[in-house]
Protein backbone atom coordinates (compact mmCIF):
# COMPACT_ATOMS: atom_id res chain seq x y z
CA UNK A 1 0.00 0.00 0.00
CA UNK A 2 1.61 3.08 -1.36
CA UNK A 3 0.66 6.68 -0.44
CA UNK A 4 1.66 8.20 -3.79
CA UNK A 5 1.49 11.83 -4.69
CA UNK A 6 -0.52 14.17 -6.82
CA UNK A 7 0.12 17.42 -8.27
CA UNK A 8 -1.39 21.04 -8.18
CA UNK A 9 -0.94 23.13 -11.17
CA UNK A 10 -1.67 26.80 -12.18
CA UNK A 11 -1.05 28.69 -14.82
CA UNK A 12 -1.29 33.08 -14.99
CA UNK A 13 -0.05 35.66 -17.13
CA UNK A 14 1.90 38.78 -15.87
CA UNK A 15 2.01 41.89 -17.66
CA UNK A 16 5.66 41.99 -16.18
CA UNK A 17 9.28 40.60 -17.88
CA UNK A 18 10.54 37.57 -16.84
CA UNK A 19 13.43 39.27 -14.47
CA UNK A 20 10.90 41.12 -12.52
CA UNK A 21 8.39 38.25 -11.75
CA UNK A 22 11.55 36.41 -10.74
CA UNK A 23 12.70 38.27 -8.05
CA UNK A 24 9.16 37.97 -6.16
CA UNK A 25 10.22 34.30 -5.53
CA UNK A 26 13.88 35.02 -4.48
CA UNK A 27 13.92 38.26 -2.80
CA UNK A 28 12.47 38.72 0.93
CA UNK A 29 10.94 41.90 0.78
CA UNK A 30 9.08 41.03 -2.78
CA UNK A 31 8.56 37.52 -1.60
CA UNK A 32 6.24 39.29 1.84
CA UNK A 33 4.09 41.03 -0.63
CA UNK A 34 2.67 38.07 -1.93
CA UNK A 35 2.98 35.14 0.02
CA UNK A 36 3.06 35.01 3.97
CA UNK A 37 3.87 37.55 6.11
CA UNK A 38 7.12 36.97 6.47
CA UNK A 39 10.17 34.95 4.34
CA UNK A 40 13.84 33.78 4.57
CA UNK A 41 14.85 32.83 1.54
CA UNK A 42 18.67 31.61 0.80
CA UNK A 43 18.23 31.21 -2.91
CA UNK A 44 20.75 28.94 -4.01
CA UNK A 45 20.96 25.08 -4.35
CA UNK A 46 20.51 23.69 -0.59
CA UNK A 47 19.41 27.31 0.39
CA UNK A 48 16.47 27.65 2.91
CA UNK A 49 13.05 28.54 2.01
CA UNK A 50 10.90 29.38 5.11
CA UNK A 51 7.76 31.63 5.14
CA UNK A 52 5.56 32.50 7.93
CA UNK A 53 2.13 32.43 7.01
CA UNK A 54 0.49 32.93 10.08
CA UNK A 55 0.73 32.79 13.68
CA UNK A 56 -0.03 29.12 13.66
CA UNK A 57 1.54 28.26 10.34
CA UNK A 58 5.21 27.93 8.30
CA UNK A 59 5.95 26.68 5.75
CA UNK A 60 9.68 24.99 5.42
CA UNK A 61 11.90 23.74 2.63
CA UNK A 62 15.12 24.72 0.58
CA UNK A 63 15.46 25.57 -2.79
CA UNK A 64 16.50 22.28 -5.57
CA UNK A 65 16.99 24.80 -8.52
CA UNK A 66 17.37 28.56 -9.01
CA UNK A 67 17.62 29.72 -12.46
CA UNK A 68 17.20 33.54 -12.96
CA UNK A 69 14.96 34.35 -14.55
CA UNK A 70 13.63 31.48 -15.77
CA UNK A 71 13.25 28.44 -13.20
CA UNK A 72 12.82 27.99 -9.55
CA UNK A 73 12.30 24.87 -7.48
CA UNK A 74 11.89 24.53 -3.81
CA UNK A 75 10.81 21.91 -1.51
CA UNK A 76 7.99 22.97 0.72
CA UNK A 77 6.20 21.66 3.97
CA UNK A 78 4.68 22.85 7.72
CA UNK A 79 6.84 23.28 10.41
CA UNK A 80 5.32 20.54 13.23
CA UNK A 81 2.88 19.02 10.63
CA UNK A 82 3.47 15.45 10.18
CA UNK A 83 1.10 14.91 7.17
CA UNK A 84 3.06 17.46 4.91
CA UNK A 85 6.54 18.21 6.92
CA UNK A 86 9.39 20.34 6.06
CA UNK A 87 10.57 19.59 2.86
CA UNK A 88 7.67 16.91 1.63
CA UNK A 89 6.40 18.10 -1.46
CA UNK A 90 7.99 19.92 -4.58
CA UNK A 91 7.22 23.51 -6.10
CA UNK A 92 8.58 23.95 -9.27
CA UNK A 93 7.84 27.58 -11.19
CA UNK A 94 8.54 28.23 -14.60
CA UNK A 95 8.77 31.40 -16.51
CA UNK A 96 8.34 32.12 -19.96
CA UNK A 97 8.75 35.45 -21.55
CA UNK A 98 5.87 36.16 -23.95
CA UNK A 99 4.91 39.19 -25.95
CA UNK A 100 3.16 40.94 -23.57
CA UNK A 101 4.86 39.64 -20.41
CA UNK A 102 5.38 36.09 -18.51
CA UNK A 103 3.49 33.17 -18.50
CA UNK A 104 3.93 31.68 -15.09
CA UNK A 105 3.65 27.95 -14.26
CA UNK A 106 3.54 26.48 -11.32
CA UNK A 107 3.16 22.69 -10.56
CA UNK A 108 3.19 21.31 -6.83
CA UNK A 109 3.73 17.84 -6.85
CA UNK A 110 4.54 14.90 -3.81
CA UNK A 111 1.48 16.37 -2.15
CA UNK A 112 -0.07 12.78 0.19
CA UNK A 113 -2.15 11.13 -1.75
CA UNK A 114 -5.68 10.55 0.60
CA UNK A 115 -6.34 14.20 0.31
CA UNK A 116 -5.45 14.65 -3.12
CA UNK A 117 -7.10 11.86 -4.35
CA UNK A 118 -7.89 12.97 -8.09
CA UNK A 119 -11.07 14.52 -8.05
CA UNK A 120 -10.91 17.40 -11.15
CA UNK A 121 -13.73 18.05 -9.89
CA UNK A 122 -13.89 22.03 -8.20
CA UNK A 123 -10.90 23.09 -10.58
CA UNK A 124 -13.06 24.76 -12.83
CA UNK A 125 -14.41 26.96 -10.23
CA UNK A 126 -10.89 27.48 -8.71
CA UNK A 127 -9.16 28.76 -12.64
CA UNK A 128 -12.63 30.87 -12.85
CA UNK A 129 -12.29 32.52 -9.46
CA UNK A 130 -8.16 33.23 -10.40
CA UNK A 131 -9.20 34.57 -13.63
CA UNK A 132 -11.66 36.68 -12.11
CA UNK A 133 -9.40 37.87 -9.49
CA UNK A 134 -6.21 38.76 -11.91
CA UNK A 135 -8.72 40.53 -14.31
CA UNK A 136 -10.06 42.86 -11.70
CA UNK B 1 -8.70 21.71 7.53
CA UNK B 2 -6.47 21.59 10.64
CA UNK B 3 -8.88 18.70 11.64
CA UNK B 4 -8.25 16.56 8.64
CA UNK B 5 -4.31 17.16 8.72
CA UNK B 6 -4.27 15.75 12.08
CA UNK B 7 -6.66 13.34 10.92
CA UNK B 8 -4.72 12.32 8.01
CA UNK B 9 -1.55 12.57 10.27
CA UNK B 10 -1.60 9.11 11.49
CA UNK B 11 -0.27 6.32 9.11
CA UNK B 12 -2.92 4.06 10.06
CA UNK B 13 -5.55 6.25 9.25
CA UNK B 14 -4.20 6.76 5.63
CA UNK B 15 -4.07 2.85 5.11
CA UNK B 16 -7.99 2.50 6.62
CA UNK B 17 -8.52 5.60 3.94
CA UNK B 18 -6.78 3.44 1.05
CA UNK B 19 -9.04 0.45 1.99
CA UNK B 20 -12.24 2.37 2.39
CA UNK B 21 -11.76 4.51 -0.58
CA UNK B 22 -12.76 2.23 -3.20
CA UNK B 23 -15.76 0.72 -1.28
CA UNK B 24 -17.70 0.47 2.07
CA UNK B 25 -16.03 -2.17 4.70
CA UNK B 26 -17.60 -2.21 8.07
CA UNK B 27 -15.01 -1.89 11.00
CA UNK B 28 -14.44 -5.95 11.70
CA UNK B 29 -13.72 -6.11 7.74
CA UNK B 30 -11.36 -3.10 8.06
CA UNK B 31 -9.55 -4.58 11.65
CA UNK B 32 -8.53 -7.41 9.89
CA UNK B 33 -6.34 -5.97 7.39
CA UNK B 34 -4.34 -5.17 10.86
CA UNK B 35 -2.74 -6.42 13.38
CA UNK B 36 -4.18 -4.02 15.85
CA UNK B 37 -7.03 -4.89 18.35
CA UNK B 38 -10.64 -3.66 16.91
CA UNK B 39 -11.05 -0.76 19.48
CA UNK B 40 -8.11 1.03 18.15
CA UNK B 41 -9.71 0.81 14.65
CA UNK B 42 -12.49 2.42 16.10
CA UNK B 43 -11.03 5.16 17.53
CA UNK B 44 -9.03 5.72 13.92
CA UNK B 45 -12.50 6.02 12.15
CA UNK B 46 -14.05 8.18 14.97
CA UNK B 47 -11.44 10.42 13.79
CA UNK B 48 -11.32 10.05 10.36
CA UNK B 49 -15.10 10.51 10.54
CA UNK B 50 -15.03 13.63 12.60
CA UNK B 51 -12.91 15.04 10.23
CA UNK B 52 -15.06 14.27 7.22
CA UNK B 53 -12.57 11.79 5.60
CA UNK B 54 -15.63 8.80 5.96
CA UNK B 55 -18.38 8.59 5.77
CA UNK B 56 -20.41 6.12 8.14
CA UNK B 57 -23.89 3.75 7.45
CA UNK B 58 -25.51 1.56 9.06
CA UNK B 59 -27.16 -1.63 8.18
CA UNK B 60 -28.29 -3.55 10.75
CA UNK B 61 -25.83 -3.75 13.25
CA UNK B 62 -23.17 -3.50 11.39
CA UNK B 63 -21.51 0.02 11.00
CA UNK B 64 -20.28 0.36 6.87
CA UNK B 65 -17.34 2.89 6.35
CA UNK B 66 -16.08 4.70 3.29
CA UNK B 67 -13.65 7.22 2.00
CA UNK B 68 -15.67 10.64 1.56
CA UNK B 69 -14.58 11.96 -1.75
CA UNK B 70 -15.53 15.77 -0.65
CA UNK B 71 -13.60 15.68 2.52
CA UNK B 72 -10.85 13.67 1.02
CA UNK B 73 -10.84 17.21 -1.69
CA UNK B 74 -10.19 19.10 1.16
CA UNK B 75 -6.48 19.47 1.45
CA UNK B 76 -6.16 19.50 -2.45
CA UNK B 77 -8.48 22.66 -2.30
CA UNK B 78 -7.01 24.37 0.10
CA UNK B 79 -3.30 23.94 -0.90
CA UNK B 80 -5.38 24.57 -4.38
CA UNK B 81 -6.66 27.91 -3.05
CA UNK B 82 -3.28 28.66 -1.21
CA UNK B 83 -1.60 29.07 -4.83
CA UNK B 84 -4.62 30.70 -6.52
CA UNK B 85 -4.79 33.59 -4.47
CA UNK B 86 -1.12 34.04 -3.72
CA UNK B 87 -0.22 33.87 -7.72
CA UNK B 88 -3.28 36.32 -8.03
CA UNK B 89 -1.45 38.85 -5.32
CA UNK B 90 1.75 38.09 -7.26
CA UNK B 91 0.19 39.39 -10.76
CA UNK B 92 -1.19 42.51 -8.98
CA UNK B 93 2.59 43.26 -7.08
CA UNK B 94 5.03 42.17 -10.22
CA UNK B 95 2.43 44.82 -12.19
CA UNK B 96 2.76 47.07 -10.07
CA UNK B 97 6.24 46.87 -9.98
CA UNK B 98 6.86 46.86 -13.31
CA UNK B 99 5.16 49.74 -13.95
CA UNK B 100 6.71 52.06 -11.35
CA UNK B 101 8.61 55.17 -13.04
CA UNK B 102 11.37 54.40 -13.78
CA UNK B 103 11.15 50.89 -14.45
CA UNK B 104 11.01 49.46 -18.15
CA UNK B 105 7.43 48.10 -19.14
CA UNK B 106 7.55 44.79 -20.69
CA UNK B 107 6.20 45.91 -24.01
CA UNK B 108 9.17 48.42 -24.01
CA UNK B 109 11.29 45.29 -23.74
CA UNK B 110 10.65 44.11 -27.27
CA UNK B 111 13.07 44.52 -30.17
CA UNK B 112 15.35 45.93 -27.15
Amino acid sequence: MTITGDRIEHEIHIHAPPEAVFRFFTDPAMHDRWLGQRATLDPRRGGIYRVVMNDTATVVGEYIDVEPPHRVVFTWGFENNRQIPPGSSTVSVTLTADHSGTRVRLVHTGLPHPAIAPHHHGWAGYLTQLADTAAS
Amino acid sequence: MEEQLRALAGPRRRQILELVRDGELSAGQIAAHFEVTRPAISQHLTVLKSAGLVTERRDGTRRLYRANPAGLAGLKQFIDRFWATGLARLKTEAEAEAARPGRRHPAARRGA
